[in-house]
């Protein structure tokens, strides 16, 4: 028998006591949706069902009861921590769902310089944890725009990336071990040791989930030694991307391992104010750290590498190291944003996608050609471009950018008018390519229609691990796995 | 109604850290690695012209724009700018680059009365104060020298249709006052509210004025040399560091859990609302 909503709420309550149990209706409605809904909710207007509660979980026996307890009675999961997913994974799409909130569970747990790991709560707040471990001279190497204000738990599930990718590596090659929740309630840790060969990597079915599958509660990072001293910026301005991408390939195929690694067109650029320093050019910039020798050797290697490209004029390094300082996204820019779009009806997203070297061009100029050619609201648009900003020895990623007026529609018409169309023609265009059609934001709930053309015959694998971990399908219901109608 | 708008563009001051506000020998701080914006006060007074030109499309004497900067050619990618948003003429007075205008609203305020008076524009918008300088005297110089009257603190501009006067909000003491006004004007604008940020252009929008000319006028061409504009009886002698303390507001309450209630209500619920 299904629970009616106040059941639900009742039950919660008993389980985690009502302190935990929040019900207040806009706390509700904020808790429907994330970035992807922006333009809507910023104007009052929610349409996402409103979940039933928002659970504050204090501890892992709390979220094993509560999944239970919601898988046996067939009740939407959605997990939350810091809530600045991009693309809908936090939508609660089915009525009554129920929102588990692990925010509260923030505790930093421990440092430990002799193995160089980090253990922390799903709560914990990056920007925290590197605070703490910079006060000992350490990194986590991690660094998403997000870093403010999102939290461990998210970041691992979504396969998140930071901006010093290129020489760290993303999040899934950072996380050790962790802790998860399966929804039959069950508690997996999975230990800290350097590598191991016993089996697949099985940190690989909790990395990168999306709450789909399990409910991430502890996670163990790498550290690294902090050098910021050590530091050096380089940039170029350039004609055209085709060279750029060749250089960036030049210089990851070299070996040289910078920490920042990326290339602006001319349009993504102005909206950096690069325009100011290079007018209509692209721009290439590295940054190279580590230790001394390290650090000088990389940029060495990299300068040099630029040298033979006549194409490429230094820009001062200074420009890039002051604009690459104020790039991540705090509460204060989220306000700014928010007042931006209410005030003028103009709004940006992006929407990245990777692809080998071979044909990371060709989907750069087939996405922006076939945008230009069949958008129909191209005359909305006020900024179209592209930038590649975490490289590869096999190739790169792209993020295309995309900004527009929002003419004459309502509010919640804005998604399916705009951005679910120009979504759609950069993710056909990057599968077409041979691409991949999500590079570090998760699939969410609208890459779905693509998540079997992404995965081709390995749709199987994927498959199998929601049909044995998520039997009930009430792990966050319509992400990663498209709804079967 | 032509309607001239006076802005500046200023380096992004937000992004110098302590150890950047070093300056030289002609006390300049080096901005040179930062990237310049719009004075917000000046971009508040671009937009409300615009609206203002909106509004009047179909009126008799529609309204015909005109961005005007005292500046060199860093300010042109502005001037496009604000081509492409509507600005039907944008023009900049180049002056000697030895001449220190930042502290100097008397000068400035000659170069632009004197375009003002040669285009005959009947009003001009202002912000109320910007850049390195933070003066505050160079709209109400401005309206000396024309001997035309002056709001200032102006949040918002409409026409009067009836009239074919202009109806202009201020906001001054914390009063509201709405004053039905004839042209010629100067108005200044202030913490604007429905218009602080200028609108985006759009990519046709940008495409069209990219060869539009940037009308470039030097000071000698308005009439006024070198030497009155150097000999304009100011020395800048020193600068000091301001004594940088941040606001801050003091939450009462009966106890923590009131005083954190009262955080998160006024101040923090609208952060964490994404």
């Amino acid at each position: 028998m299904t629970l009616s909503r106040e059941a639900i709420v009742d039950h919660l309550k008993n389980m985690v006591g009502p302190e935990r149990v929040i019900t207040d209706e806009q706390v509700l409605k904020d808790n429907s949706h994330d970035r992807y809904k922006k333009f809507e909710t910023i104007f009052g207007v929610y349409t996402t069902p409103i979940p039933a509660a928002v659970v504050k979980l204090a501890d892992t026996k709390q979220v094993s009861d509560v999944l239970k307890f919601l898988n046996q009675n067939k009740i939407n999961a959605v997990a939350r921590t810091g809530g600045t997913a991009t693309e809908g994974g936090l939508e609660t799409i089915v009525e009554n769902s129920v929102v588990l909130d692990g925010s509260q569970m923030n505790q930093i747990l421990k440092i430990d310089p002799t193995n160089m790991l980090a253990t922390a709560q799903c709560g914990v707040n990056l920007g925290e944890l590197e605070d703490r471990l910079r006060e000992q001279g350490y990194t986590a190497g991690h660094s998403p725009q997000s870093k403010p204000l999102a939290h461990m738990g998210g970041l691992v599930a979504t396969r998140s990336i930071g901006q010093f990718s290129t020489l760290y590596g993303a999040i899934e090659d950072m996380v050790i071990g962790l802790e998860a929740v399966f929804p039959n309630g069950e508690i997996t840790r999975i230990k800290n040791v350097p590598r191991r060969s016993c089996g697949p990597d099985i940190r690989h079915v909790i990395i990168g989930n999306e709450g789909a599958l399990c409910y991430i509660t502890e996670v163990t990072v790498k550290i690294y030694k902090y050098y910021p001293e050590n530091n050096q910026f380089l940039a170029w301005a350039l004609d055209n991307m085709k060279t750029g991408f060749e250089v960036l390939r030049e210089v990851m195929v070299a070996g040289y391992r910078p920490s920042v690694a990326r290339l602006y067109d001319a349009e993504d650029g102005a909206q950096h104010s690069f325009d100011q320093f290079a007018a209509d050019k692209c721009v290439l910039l590295y940054m190279a750290e580590g230790n001394q020798r390290i650090a000088g050797a990389t940029a060495e290697g990299i300068a040099e590498i630029v040298g033979k490209y006549d194409e490429c004029r230094p820009i001062d390094s200074k420009i890039i190291e002051n604009w690459f300082n104020h790039l991540n996204w705090g509460p204060e820019k989220i306000i700014e944003e928010r007042e931006l779009i209410r005030k003028n009806l103009h709004i940006g997203f992006t929407t990245e996608v990777s692809g080998n070297w071979d044909c990371i061009n060709t989907i750069y100029e087939n996405v922006l050609e076939r945008i230009r050619a069949e958008f129909p609201h191209i005359d909305d648009l006020t900024m179209l471009g592209g930038h590649s900003s975490h490289s590869y020895q096999t190739g790169t990623n792209l993020y295309f950018v995309y900004d527009y007026d929002v003419v004459d529609c309502k509010p919640e018409e804005e998604i399916n008018k705009y951005h679910v169309p120009l979504n759609a023609l950069v993710v056909e265009e990057t599968l077409k390519a041979g691409g991949s059609m999500v590079h570090h934001h998760g699939i969410g709930k609208y890459r779905t229609p693509w998540t079997k053309a992404e995965h081709g015959s390995a749709y199987y694998i994927l498959k199998g691990l929601k049909d044995q971990f998520d039997p009930n399908g009430i792990m966050n219901t319509g992400t990663i796995y498209p709804v079967e109608q | 109604m032509k309607i001239a708008v006076c802005f500046k563009t200023i380096a992004d001051y937000g992004r110098l850290s302590e150890t950047d506000w070093a300056w030289d020998e002609r006390h300049f701080v080096d901005t040179s690695f930062v990237r310049r914006i719009f004075n917000c006060f000046d971009e508040s007074a671009l937009e409300m012209a615009l609206k203002l030109a909106g509004t009047s499309l179909n009126a008799s004497d529609p309204a015909e724009l005109t961005a005007l900067t005292v500046d060199d050619r860093q300010s042109d990618l502005f001037l496009k700018h604000l081509t492409a948003v509507g600005y039907h003429h944008v023009a900049r007075i180049q002056c000697n680059k030895k001449i220190d205008l930042r502290f100097n609203s008397l000068t400035v305020s000659d170069l632009i009365s004197t375009y003002i008076k040669q285009e005959e524009h009947q009003l001009v918008f202002l912000g109320r104060q910007g850049g390195a300088g933070d003066n505050r005297q160079t709209g109400f110089l401005v309206a000396e020298r024309l001997g035309w009257p002056c709001i200032r603190e102006v949040t918002a501009v409409v026409r009067d249709e009836s009239s074919g006067c202009l109806k202009v909000t201020s906001r001054i003491d914390g009063a509201t006052l709405v004053q039905t006004v004839k042209l010629p004007m100067v108005l200044i604008a202030g913490h604007c509210i429905d218009s602080p940020y200028l609108r985006v252009p759009t990519l046709k929008q940008k495409l069209k004025a990219k060869n539009k000319p940037v009308t470039i006028l030097s000071n000698t061409r308005l009439g006024i040399d070198d030497d009155t504009l150097i000999n304009n009886g100011k020395t800048l002698i020193d600068l000091q560091r301001p004594q940088a303390n941040r606001p801050c507001i003091f939450l009462e309450g009966k106890n923590p859990r009131e005083q954190a209630k009262r955080l998160y209500a006024e101040h923090l619920k609208q952060v964490f609302t994404l």
